[in-house]
C-alpha cells in the first residue's frame, strides 16, 4: 500500500509523522482548502469570486464557482494543505517558547491570516491583555483553533492548556485538552478506543462540548461504519443556525466519533438495530481496508459533513494518521499534503511539514528538553524549504 | 428589599409606578429610535441624519422580549424557576416558530433548537455558541423594576432566565442590566447605578472589563469631547474589529452604560447618544433609555417619543402582539406593591409605601 516513509522510522516517530500529515490530509480534503489557498491569489481573483456569486443569485443559477486563477499561477488551486496544517506547524516549531510570546510577536504583523480567535486573541495582545483574558474576552473563543494547535503538544507529550488559553476559553480550551490527551495516547501506541474514551473522560458532560463528544461517539458506535454515520451526526450535532463551522463543540466530536469508528475493531452492532447490512458491512468494511483504507473512511466521511468541513477532516486525520502512522497512509496523499503553501502564513510557503514534525520528534526524543529553546520559526521554515527543494528537484 | 427606595434622591420622591413606566417607556423609545441604526456605523449615522433623534418606526426585539420577560415575573413572580421558563419558551416560542422566525437573534434562535433537542438548562444556553449575546441584557429591565432597590435579587431573576438561553458573559450582561435598573428604580446617580451594575459581575469577566473602559471614556470627555471623537474613543476600546456581528453583551451594556453616564441620566441625552453610536443600536438605546427612564420617570420620556409608543405587533415575538409597555409597568408595580403590602403589614414604617 505504502512504498517508504515507515522502514526505518520508530514506530512512535512515524505515529507523530502520521498525526501531522494525517491532519495535513484531511485540511486538504473537501472544499474549503482552495478557498483557503486562493488567498495566494491576486485579490482581485476573490473579488471577481464574489462578483460570480452575487451573478448566481441574480440569475438564479446553480452553477456555483469554486476557486479559479485567472492570469495567475494555478498551483495554489491544486491539491493540499491549507489553514490547518501551517498552523500546526507554526505552533510544532515554537512550542518550546512562551505562548503569549510566540502569539505576540503575530501581533506585530499584517501579513496573517487566522480564525476569529485568533485575531481577537492577537488584537487583545497588542492592547496589553495577556492570557487567560486574550482567550477569554473573546467573541470566538468557543472555536477550535487551539484543537489545531493541541495536535503539536499531544504528539509532543506536552499540555496544550497554556498555549489554547492564549486565543480560546471554555469548549475552545476543552477541545484542545481532547485532542492532545487523544494524540498523546495515540502517538505513545494506546488503542483508538481507549485514546477517544481518554479524551472524552477529559470533557465535563455539562458543557456543549462534553455533551457533544458523548452523542456523537454514541452515534457512530451505532452505525459502525464512518460513512453510514454522517446523516445521523449531522442530525444529532450540526444546528446550522450558526455559519463558521469551526466551533470545538461540533468538530472535536465528530472527529473523536469518526476516527474511533474507522479505527475500532467494531463490536457486531445490536441484531435489533435493523441495520445488519449496512453494520456488518461497515465492520468488514473497516478491517478489510487496512489502516490506511480506514483513515480514509474516517477523513472522507468528515468531508462530507458541509458545515464543518473545513477543520473537521483536519481533526480526524490528525486522530487517525496518529494510529495508522505514516508509512500507512495513502502514498498520493501523503505527497500532496506535506508542503504548505504559506496562505496563512506567508513565510511557511514551500515549508516541509514532515521535516517540521521530524524537528518536534527530534527536539522532544533528544532527552535534552529540559534546557531546550526549541528549533525557531526561522530554522524550520528554513529547513523545511530547502528539504522541499532537495525533494522537488530530485 | 430592604433599601429606603427614593430616600437615596434629593429630588422629591416619585413612585415606583412613576419610574417603572419611565423605564419600559425609555426602553421601548430606545429600541425604536435606535433600529434603523442598527450595524451603521456612528459616521454612517451622522451622513444619514446629522444626529439621529426623532423615532421613525416600531420597536423590535428588545420591547418584546421585556414584555415576555415582564409575563414571566407576572405569572412566577419572585419564586420564577429556569423550568418555568423552558415551559415558557416551549409553549410561546419554539410552538410558534414554524415560520420565518423574524426578529430572532442567534441565541434566540439556537436556543429553540436546543429546547427542541430536548436539553435542560443550562446546557440550552450552552449548546449554542452564543452565550455571550445581548439578547438577555436586552429583555433584563423588567428584573430590575419588579427587584427596584435589591439589585442582587434584580440580577438573580435575569439569571433564572438567562440560563435558558445564554451562558457566561451573556448571562452577565443580563444580570449588570437588572442590578443596575433595580438600584436606577431608586432615584440614584448614574454613577452609582453603574456601579451596581459592576458589582453584580466578577471584575474578572469581559464585561466588567469593557464597562470599565466605557466609564472611564465617558468620565473623561463628558465636557469637552465631541459625541464624534466620544463614539471613537469608545468603539476603539471596547468593540472587536475582527468579529463581523455587533450582538455582543461585554460590548452592547458598555456602550450603553457608558451613553447613560455620558447623557448625565437623562432619557432624551442617553438615548440618542447611544443611538448614535450604531452597532446593535437598537438593544444598546434600549438599555440606555430603561436606566435613565427609571430614574426619571414617565415625564423624562419626550412627549413626541412616548407618543409613538404603541402596543407591540408580535413582529419578532408573536405571542405578545398587542400588548403595551406602560400596561406590563402598571402590571408589575401592582404586583411589587401588593407583595410589599404584604411584607410591610408587619411593618408599617417602610419607607416603600410612601412613594406610591
Amino acid at each position: 500500500m505504502s512504498s517508504g516513509g515507515g522502514g526505518g522510522t520508530p514506530p512512535q516517530e512515524d505515529r507523530v509523522l502520521g498525526a501531522f500529515i494525517g491532519l495535513a490530509i484531511g485540511d486538504a480534503a473537501g472544499w474549503p482548502a482552495a478557498r483557503h489557498r486562493s488567498l495566494r491569489l491576486a485579490p482581485w481573483s476573490r473579488r471577481l469570486h464574489r462578483e460570480l456569486d452575487a451573478f448566481a443569485e441574480e440569475r438564479q443559477v446553480t452553477t456555483l464557482p469554486v476557486p479559479f486563477a485567472l492570469n495567475q499561477p494555478v498551483e495554489p488551486l491544486a491539491l493540499g494543505p491549507s489553514d490547518d496544517a501551517e498552523w500546526l506547524a507554526w505552533t510544532a516549531a515554537t512550542i518550546h517558547d512562551d505562548r503569549a510570546e510566540a502569539f505576540g510577536r503575530l501581533a506585530e504583523r499584517d501579513d496573517l491570516r487566522a480564525r476569529i480567535s485568533v485575531w481577537s486573541a492577537l488584537d487583545n495582545l497588542a492592547a496589553g491583555l495577556g492570557p487567560p483574558a486574550s482567550g477569554h474576552d473573546n467573541p470566538h473563543f468557543f472555536d477550535d483553533a487551539a484543537a489545531v494547535r493541541a495536535v503539536a503538544f499531544g504528539a509532543a507529550g506536552m499540555d496544550p492548556v497554556a498555549d489554547a488559553q492564549v486565543t480560546n476559553s471554555g469548549d475552545g480550551v476543552l477541545g484542545a485538552v481532547a485532542v492532545a490527551t487523544a494524540v498523546g495516547a495515540l502517538v505513545r501506541g494506546a488503542p483508538m478506543r481507549e485514546a477517544v474514551d481518554a479524551a472524552v473522560g477529559a470533557l465535563p458532560e455539562d458543557t456543549a462540548i462534553g455533551h457533544a463528544a458523548r452523542t456523537a461517539v454514541a452515534v457512530a458506535r451505532e452505525h459502525g461504519d464512518p460513512f453510514a454515520a454522517v446523516p445521523a451526526l449531522d442530525a444529532a450535532l450540526l444546528d446550522h443556525v450558526y455559519s463558521y463551522g469551526v466551533a470545538a463543540a461540533e468538530t472535536v466530536p465528530i472527529a473523536l466519533a469518526l476516527a474511533d469508528v474507522a479505527m475500532s475493531p467494531g463490536e457486531p452492532p445490536e441484531e435489533s438495530l435493523g441495520e445488519p447490512a449496512g453494520g456488518a458491512a461497515g465492520k468488514a468494511g473497516a478491517s478489510a481496508l487496512g489502516a490506511g483504507g480506514a483513515f480514509g473512511a474516517a477523513v472522507s466521511a468528515a468531508a462530507c459533513l458541509a458545515s464543518v468541513a473545513d477543520s473537521a477532516p483536519a481533526l480526524t486525520g490528525a486522530l487517525a494518521g496518529a494510529c495508522a502512522g505514516h508509512a500507512a497512509l495513502p502514498e498520493g496523499w501523503r505527497t500532496a499534503a506535506r508542503t504548505l503553501t504559506g496562505c496563512c502564513l506567508p513565510e511557511l510557503a514551500g515549508a516541509d511539514l514532515l521535516a517540521v514534525a521530524r524537528a518536534l520528534v527530534a527536539g522532544h526524543g533528544t532527552g535534552s528538553t529540559r534546557d531546550s529553546t526549541g528549533i525557531s520559526i526561522q530554522m524550520a521554515t528554513q529547513m523545511a524549504t530547502q528539504m522541499a527543494t532537495r525533494r522537488g528537484t530530485a | 428589599m430592604t433599601a429606603p427606595l427614593a430616600s437615596l434622591s434629593p429630588l422629591p420622591p416619585l413612585s415606583p409606578r412613576d419610574r417603572a413606566r419611565g423605564c419600559l417607556l425609555g426602553l421601548a423609545a430606545g429600541d425604536a429610535l435606535g433600529a434603523p441604526a442598527e450595524n451603521l456605523t456612528p459616521e454612517a449615522i451622522a451622513a444619514r441624519w446629522g444626529v439621529l433623534d426623532e423615532i421613525e418606526g416600531g420597536g423590535t426585539d428588545d420591547t418584546e422580549y421585556s414584555l415576555f420577560a415582564a409575563s414571566l415575573l407576572l405569572r412566577h413572580g419572585h419564586a420564577l424557576t429556569s423550568q418555568d421558563v423552558v415551559e415558557a419558551w416551549r409553549t410561546e416560542i419554539v410552538a410558534r416558530a414554524d415560520g420565518p422566525m423574524r426578529g430572532a437573534g442567534f441565541s434566540e434562535l439556537g436556543t429553540v433548537q436546543a429546547l427542541r433537542r430536548g436539553l435542560r438548562p443550562p446546557l440550552t444556553g450552552r449548546w449554542h455558541p452564543h452565550g455571550w449575546s445581548d439578547g438577555l441584557a436586552m429583555r433584563a429591565a423588567p428584573y430590575g423594576i419588579f427587584a427596584a432597590g435589591d439589585p442582587d435579587e434584580a440580577a438573580r431573576l435575569a439569571e433564572v432566565d438567562g440560563r435558558v438561553s445564554h451562558s457566561g458573559e451573556g448571562v452577565l450582561g443580563g444580570r449588570a442590566v437588572a442590578a443596575a435598573v433595580a438600584v436606577a428604580m431608586t432615584g440614584a446617580e448614574p454613577g452609582e447605578v453603574i456601579e451596581a451594575g459592576l458589582r453584580a459581575i466578577p471584575a474578572d469577566s469581559w464585561t466588567a472589563r469593557a464597562v470599565g473602559k466605557a466609564i472611564e471614556i465617558a468620565d473623561a470627555g463628558r465636557e469637552t469631547t465631541s459625541r464624534e471623537e466620544f463614539a471613537r474613543g469608545l468603539h476603539d476600546a471596547v468593540v472587536v474589529k475582527h468579529y463581523p456581528w455587533t450582538d455582543l453583551a461585554p460590548e452592547a451594556v458598555a456602550l450603553a452604560f457608558s451613553a447613560y453616564l455620558r447623557g448625565g441620566g437623562e432619557v432624551e441625552a442617553a438615548v440618542v447618544t447611544a443611538a448614535n453610536l450604531g452597532r446593535d443600536a437598537d438593544t444598546t438605546a434600549a438599555i440606555a433609555g430603561a436606566l435613565a427612564g427609571a430614574g426619571t420617570g414617565e415625564a423624562g420620556v419626550p412627549a413626541r417619543w412616548a407618543r409613538r409608543i404603541g402596543a407591540v405587533t408580535g413582529r419578532c415575538l408573536p405571542v405578545v402582539a398587542g400588548r403595551h409597555v406602560l400596561d406590563a409597568a402598571d402590571r408589575l408595580v401592582d404586583r411589587l406593591t401588593d407583595r410589599l403590602a404584604e411584607r410591610t403589614s408587619d411593618r408599617p414604617a417602610d419607607r416603600l409605601v410612601e412613594g406610591m
